[in-house]
């Protein structure tokens, strides 16, 4: 398998390349002005490894994934056209109001309580450019209010001379029925030519998110009309710069749901966050692999702290209403909770309690921690992690980073050491102890409002931080197995190279299983069935389109169901594709009582109040090669450790006097090698720190776990 | 006579009372103590040897995650509308039952006084041989008399034992909407008197081994109007609440006994600190405002709310006497207990939002009033509307605590005008389209108007007064439920802020009609449609008055499908203005209605209010003014009006220049209309309330309170420590004297006609 994977962060622009059976990591700094140079850069990098020219690399690869962060960068710069946006009479406040709660949507716990300094973002759309239009359908789908198409040609013109450069309609019920977007549509065909409609998109709701909810599906489709241009510009001057350099097949693009896509069938919305999705999916790989069991995915970074779950079992975990930004939208995203702690996270003394309060300010990478020596000065986590004796000044961030322990040690200093009565060393361990139980509770709550417990799970550690930090997140957490991934440097742009051509479709839907009011079971398997199919037609045609095997496709159905009135989403995946009989029914409903009383408890379920579907999803993919991972389990080989490269006192959580600690470096990586905790292995790509009680042993292809025995 | 007894007869006596008690009814001594007790003996051991902050910390760290665990999974799994978009909670209580700690995103309210009945559990059924209280019972609750906003709100309360102790109590609560009374939905505003307010748990044991009695539920199932949602919920917050177990024993398990008990401990002493250190911060003095009810939601009545806040060094005491009197036939009562809670919410939410949600914040703060007053109600008054002066001790500290606030070197947040504060929503009862009997209230509820703040406009619908993070809704997935069509789901209202330097945000117009139900009604628990309701800050605007519009007589669906052209656009002034539906009988109201039936396809309209708004209109930047009218809430004769800005209405380019010379001009006018104060009060103040105003509560002097009503020739004046009740006449009785009065004027009439021979 010969193939490249690229994703393009905020600072690096990694790449990750298969060659047959070598596999070759990228870097190169992110180059926001023109996103090419970075990847040729970071391209020609991994191609130097290999020795390969860069053109007979791309002309013999299968095919360049790429995760961007393209519509990210674009949200934060608001960068994008005007979006003009047609709604039912009626709902024309839907959007700016944003659910009340929208004010605080995508920010930390504190700046949601405080309500009096509440401000929501900069509207995408400005309250001016949205517009009623007299129609309306109800809950079933029935019109009571024909379209006034006198008022829509009124209306969209009045948004085009407004300076409207994308449209949105957004109609009540159209997910149910879609007649009115879509004559909305016609009407625009009608009314203007073909060269204005090319510079104008109109983007109907029902066609971006198959689900009820009215505000979140029009910020769904306000947010894809938003990217639309900038990505298409971005992705197409990267596809034109691949093939420039002999490139000939169609780039494929990840996508957030954990699937990718060619160009021409991804909507802007599915492409962000596609980065951190791909390290799920590579864990998720990875997991299964090297038979890891059940894994929790953490990415601890500069600035914040990434979490996914990979069952072991298949069960896949969604955000079905993500937060984007600052935004509630409707799209099934691959659930990632993240947490604002990281190296960056700064450190202020909680007068209340007499300890330590992390975040969620963040000094982030400018002006950065204290021992940047960029300005900041306020004490960060990383200026703990310096003053712990874990980091090497010389060599932090393979060297590109000097850090000044000195500005570290006075940041503590001013701001934390006199109110706590602590030294410089039991502060910045108070600061790692509380950093770490910070990180470790947010992964508790994720795992067990699943139903699951930490302890049965494996951390997989990524990122730059994640090495270091986890042997103190899994002590709070009561986890005895870490894995620091291989290629963890370029985990994420690995991922991309393990994902399948996927596509999900959705529609809301009133099916009832069990009505307790007439003691009746449903019974109508063709309407069923229809939706089912439909579903299928739908994801079918993506892949055909993209030139996909038919005889290939395979089919995931996952329905979302409740008891009574309830708001839960209960995604329960079934292999029943169709229903044809009672015993299907009751099957299903069989199913959706366990996976409920696994995740809530057994008993909590409901039955007697009535069993629905709100949901159907259906998720057409193509299983595709994969990256061969090697078997990562801890085996008997043992190597003894290298000669340690220094030794130095390093301070520990729990330990009242400092620790000599042995530093290693990238020999430490050879498969085998096991190293007694306290421990430092410094290497190219990250630091790892082995605590007291951790035994470090490097497996194959540069993975690392972490065992407490 | 014999009237003195020895101190052994007064010990048998009391003996003879304590053993003999009729009915365990709410308990002063309970009721009326907001503080944390003293440390238990278990917690002075534990805390005599010292216990490390950073261990705490860690442990409050595994606490707050296990609450937000339980209150995820209520969330998700609720099927009441309240859960489902975010009016719960879930807490931990101390074994005395002292609230220690409360979900993040819980609703402070309701577990601030859950710990009441908690109090009432360990007091009266701990050692009662015919309850007890032992591992595995669960214990539901709902009466407001013993701790709660109001009776729709149900909690579920389980004591956890380790290793044989009792270590803490846990609690999961939800505004569950029906209740089983005079109104479907859970909010009569109707109940004359607390046996018209519906089902009425006082606490008792439903759960026995961790599973819910049967027999116990069908009687519950059996005394609302929802069974479903009764019994679906009550497994919803055991199963929390069990979950939430299960977490605490395993830090007990990892920490021991002790390390918990001394985090809770820690945690309510250690907040009680930083509030007495945040009042001494305060300067000395006191500050006042008055806060009006016009409503009693069944006619028209001016209720005071009294508030004086005095600080001296490091106490604050909360002064409210003078307030007006209990009703004794009206549902907008409230117990002491309840209004200390919406306090210490409002004071978390308005003032101090970076303190930890617990009961130790309101600890330290001394709270007067009169009792029997309508904040301060006794147990036999109806109090199902209580929601009317809580909503108004939320928002109490707004205007007083700025004063105090503006200019200390550090505030905790910023400064800000009062939120609108009224249930401005729809509840609603019937048979619902799939043929279910149902009663609730709608989400809209969660998006009331921030008030201007001193550095910006206010929010649009930013929260309900009693929350943060709660969620006003999707329309979509509302209508699949009920058979409520929203014609105007959220619409900003025009014309109807509070205006100021910077203005208030603004809430929502609502139009609300039904379809595909055999039998429906509405009813709405507001007040504030003759009186703002949301007063402005430093000479801001206070909000507008809004009415319950309605338009009765028709059918929307029939109209639009004979000529879809008929509406234009569903908007209340537009509708109200024009009139485009011919037959429609069009009316103005008070946004009091109790409930009452819509035939299907007549139209209801209120509006979500706006918060006040912050200093001088004529301060205002003109390029705001602008924002609004591009914006469609302001309309340009109002910008001209009231912020005296000269533009060009077509471009809405301001003329700076004019505008300068309008406002000097306008401060001119001031000038001259202005007068000395004490001028201003020989002509202004009255030693007396108005004749013909139906007014309540004291005048200019908080020891005398009035209770008067014109309509039934009522006038009293009252010492405030003597206070008693006031029956109001019901409304009909009123319309029907009046109608058989203007029979009778017309039957003499005639008969004089006939008399003389015409």
């Amino acid at each position: 398998m010969k193939r490249v994977s690229v994703d393009i962060g905020g600072t690096f622009t990694d790449t990750f390349v298969v060659w047959d059976n070598q596999y070759i990591e990228g870097k190169a700094l992110t180059t926001h002005h023109n996103l090419a140079l970075g990847f040729n850069e970071s391209l020609g990098d991994a191609c130097k490894q290999l020795k390969v020219d860069p053109s007979l690399l791309l002309s013999e690869v299968d095919s360049v994934r790429y995760s961007t962060t393209l519509g990210t960068n674009a949200l934060i710069e608001r960068k994008g056209p005007r979006i003009g946006v047609l709604v039912t009479t009626g709902f024309k406040s839907t959007i700016p109001l944003s659910r009340a709660r929208g004010y605080g949507e995508g920010l930390s716990e504190p700046e949601q309580m405080d309500i009096p300094n509440a401000k929501r973002p900069q509207p995408i759309v400005p309250i001016p450019m949205i517009r009623e239009v007299r129609e309306r359908i109800d809950y079933l789908g029935q019109v009571f209010w024909t379209l006034d198409e006198d008022d829509v040609r009124l209306r969209i013109r009045e948004l085009v001379d407004a300076g409207a450069e994308a449209l949105v309609v957004m109609f009540t019920n159209s997910v149910v029925n879609p007649e009115h977007e879509l004559r909305v549509r016609e009407i625009f065909l009608e009314e203007y030519p073909a060269h204005l409609l090319g510079a104008i998109p109109m983007l109907l709701s029902h066609q971006v998110a198959g689900r009820k909810g009215e505000y979140a599906r029009g910020t769904s489709t306000i947010m894809d009309a938003f990217l639309h241009q900038t990505m298409y510009h971005g992705l197409g001057t990267l596809e034109l710069n691949l093939r420039a350099q002999g490139y000939s097949k169609p780039m494929l693009v990840s996508h957030n749901s954990g699937g990718m896509a060619q160009l021409n069938s991804t909507d802007a919305l599915q492409t962000v966050h596609s980065g951190p999705v791909s390290g799920i999916a590579a864990s998720e790989h990875l997991a299964a692999a090297a038979e890891l069991g059940n894994v929790v995915a953490t990415d601890m970074g500069g600035t914040s702290f990434d979490i996914g779950i990979v069952d072991q079992s298949g069960v896949k975990h969604y955000d079905f209403n993500p937060v984007i930004d600052r935004w509630l939208v409707s799209i099934p995203m691959v659930h990632l909770v993240t947490l604002g702690a990281g190296g960056g996270s700064i450190a202020r003394y909680d007068r209340m309690f007499g300890s330590v309060e992390l975040g969620p300010e963040s000094a982030g990478s400018d002006p950065g921690p204290a021992c940047y020596d960029r300005g900041g000065l306020k004490p960060t986590v990383t200026d703990a992690d310096l003053l712990l004796g874990y980091l090497d000044p010389k060599n932090y961030a393979n060297g590109r980073i000097p850090l000044n322990p000195k500005r570290a040690r006075q940041a503590v200093e001013d701001h934390l050491c006199d109110e706590l009565d602590l030294s410089v060393a039991d502060t910045a361990k108070l600061i790692k102890r509380n950093v770490d139980a910070g990180m470790a509770n947010g992964i508790a709550t994720e795992l067990r409002t699943r139903g699951y417990e930490p302890k049965d799970f494996t951390i997989l550690a990524y990122g730059g931080n994640g090495p270091l930090h986890a042997c103190g997140i899994a002590n709070a957490l009561g986890v005895s197995r870490i894995l620091a991934p291989p290629f963890s440097s370029t985990f994420s742009a690995c991922g991309a190279a393990n994902v399948n051509q996927m596509h999900i479709h959705e529609m809301s839907t009133w099916t009832v299983l069990f009505n307790p009011a007439t003691r009746g079971f449903f019974n109508d398997y063709d309407g069923f069935n229809r939706s089912v199919e439909e579903l299928e037609r739908r994801g079918r045609e993506d892949l055909l389109r993209q030139g996909m095997d038919e005889q290939q496709i395979r089919y995931r159905l996952e329905l979302d169901m409740r008891y009574g009135n309830q708001r839960v989403q209960t995604a329960v995946v079934t292999e029943l594709n169709r229903l044809h009989t009672q015993k299907d029914v009751l099957k299903l409903m069989d199913q959706f009582h366990e996976s409920y009383g696994a995740r809530f408890g057994a008993g909590s379920q409901s039955p007697e109040t009535g069993v629905r579907i709100n949901t159907i999803r259906v998720c057409a993919f193509v299983e595709q090669p994969k990256v061969a991972f090697a078997k990562l389990r801890l085996g008997d080989k043992t190597v003894a450790p290298p000669s340690p490269v220094v030794q130095r006192d390093c301070h520990f959580v729990g330990h009242d006097q400092p620790l000599p600690t042995p530093v290693y470096d990238d020999q430490a990586l050879a498969e085998g090698t096991r190293i007694e905790g306290p421990a430092i292995v410094t290497t190219r790509a990250t630091t790892y720190l082995v605590e007291p009680g951790w035994t470090y042993r490097a497996a194959a292809q540069g993975g690392v776990w972490f065992v407490k025995e | 006579m014999h009237d003195n007894i020895s101190a052994e007869e007064r010990a048998l006596l009391d003996k003879f009372l304590a053993d003999n008690k009729m009915f365990l009814g709410p308990d002063p001594e309970i009721m009326r103590d907001h503080t944390v007790t003293p440390r238990s003996a278990a917690e002075e051991a534990v805390l005599k040897q010292g216990f490390d902050t950073h261990q705490a910390h860690h442990i409050r760290g595994l606490i707050n995650a296990a609450l937000s665990e339980a209150f995820t999974m209520v969330n998700q799994m609720g099927a009441a509308p309240g859960a489902k978009w975010g009016d719960l909670v879930t807490a931990i209580y101390t074994a005395e039952g002292n609230l220690a700690m409360i979900a993040p995103h819980g609703i402070i309210t309701f577990a601030a006084c859950a710990f009441y009945p908690i109090r009432f559990i360990i007091k009266n059924w701990v050692s009662d041989p015919t309850v007890g209280v032992k591992d595995g019972d669960g214990f539901i609750h709902n009466d407001a008399r013993y701790g709660g906003v109001h009776n729709t709100d149900q909690s579920m309360m389980m004591p956890l034992y380790y290793k044989g102790e009792l270590i803490c109590w846990l609690s999961s609560t939800i505004h569950e909407g029906e209740n089983g009374a005079c109104e479907p939905g859970g909010l009569p505003a109707a109940a004359e008197s607390k046996y018209d307010e519906g089902i009425k748990m006082s606490p008792f044991k439903v759960v026995e081994n961790f599973q819910i009695k049967r027999d116990l539920v069908t009687f519950l199932q059996n005394s609302v109007r929802d069974p479903k949602l009764q019994l679906e919920d009550m497994k919803v917050k055991l199963h929390a609440v069990m979950r939430l177990r299960d977490r605490i024993i395993a830090i007990l398990d990892q920490f021991g006994r002790e390390a918990l008990i001394a985090t809770m401990r820690m945690h309510l002493e250690d907040t009680e600190t930083e509030v007495r250190r945040r009042i001494r911060e305060l300067p000395d003095g006191t500050t006042r405002v008055l806060q009006f009810m016009d409503s009693s939601l069944r006619e028209n009545c001016m209720q005071k709310i009294s508030v004086a806040i005095t600080v001296k060094g490091d106490r604050m005491i909360c002064d409210f006497r003078g307030t007006a009197p209990q009703f004794m036939n009206r549902s907008v009562n409230t117990n002491l207990a309840s209004f200390k809670a919406a306090l210490a919410t409002g004071l978390l939410q308005n003032i101090w939002p970076d303190l930890p949600h617990t009961m130790a914040v309101l600890s330290p703060i001394e709270v007067i009033t009169d009792p029997n007053s309508i904040i301060d109600a006794e147990g036999e008054m109806p109090q199902a509307m209580s929601l009317m002066p809580l909503f108004k001790a939320c928002v109490a500290w707004t205007v007083p605590m700025a004063k105090f606030n503006y200019s200390l070197p550090r505030r905790y947040s910023a400064i800000i005008a009062s939120q609108y504060d009224q249930a401005a929503t729809f509840i609603y009862g019937g048979l619902t389209q799939h043929g279910d009997v149902t009663g609730n209230f709608c989400g809209d509820i969660n998006g009331m108007g921030q008030g201007a703040r001193s550095h910006a406009d206010g929010e649009h619908s930013v929260s309900p007064v009693f929350g943060f993070m709660a969620d006003s809704g999707e329309h979509e997935i509302n209508e699949e439920d009920t058979p409520i069509i929203r014609l105007g789901a959220q619409r900003l209202a025009k014309d109807r802020v509070g205006f100021g330097k910077y203005r208030g945000g603004m809430g929502y117009e609502q139009i609300a009609t039904a379809r595909g139900s055999g039998m429906w009604g509405f009813m709405t628990g507001c007040e504030g449609s003759k009186f703002p309701s949301a007063q402005g800050l430093f000479g801001g605007y206070s909000c507008p008055a809004y009415q319950l519009l309605k338009i009765k007589g028709v059918n929307i669906f029939e109209t639009l499908n004979r000529d879809p052209k008929a509406i234009e656009v569903f908007d209340i002034l537009k509708l109200m203005n024009e009139r485009p539906l011919a037959g429609g009988k069009y009316s103005s109201n008070d946004m009091g209605m109790t409930f009452e039936l819509c035939d299907e396809g007549e139209i209801y309209m209120i509006c979500q209010g706006s918060g006040g708004g912050y200093g001088d209109v004529l301060e205002r930047d003109p390029a705001l003014v602008m924002k609004d009218i591009e914006e469609d809430l302001l309309s340009a004769d109002l910008a001209r009006e009231i912020y005296k800005v000269v533009f060009d209405e077509r471009t809405l380019v301001v003329d700076e220049d004019a505008t300068r010379a309008m406002r000097d001009d306008y401060r001119r006018q001031r000038l001259q209309r202005g007068k000395p104060f004490d001028a201003f009060c020989k002509d202004w103040v009255t030693a007396e309330p108005p004749a013909d105003l139906p007014y309540f509560g004291s005048w200019d002097d908080n020891r005398r309170i009035y209770a008067q009503n014109p309509a039934i020739n009522l006038k009293v004046v009252m010492n405030a420590d003597q206070l008693q009740g006031f029956y109001m006449p019901n409304p009909k009785d009123l319309q029907i004297a009046s109608l058989e009065a203007q029979l009778a004027k017309a039957q003499a009439a005639l008969e004089a006609c006939q008399a003389a021979g015409r």
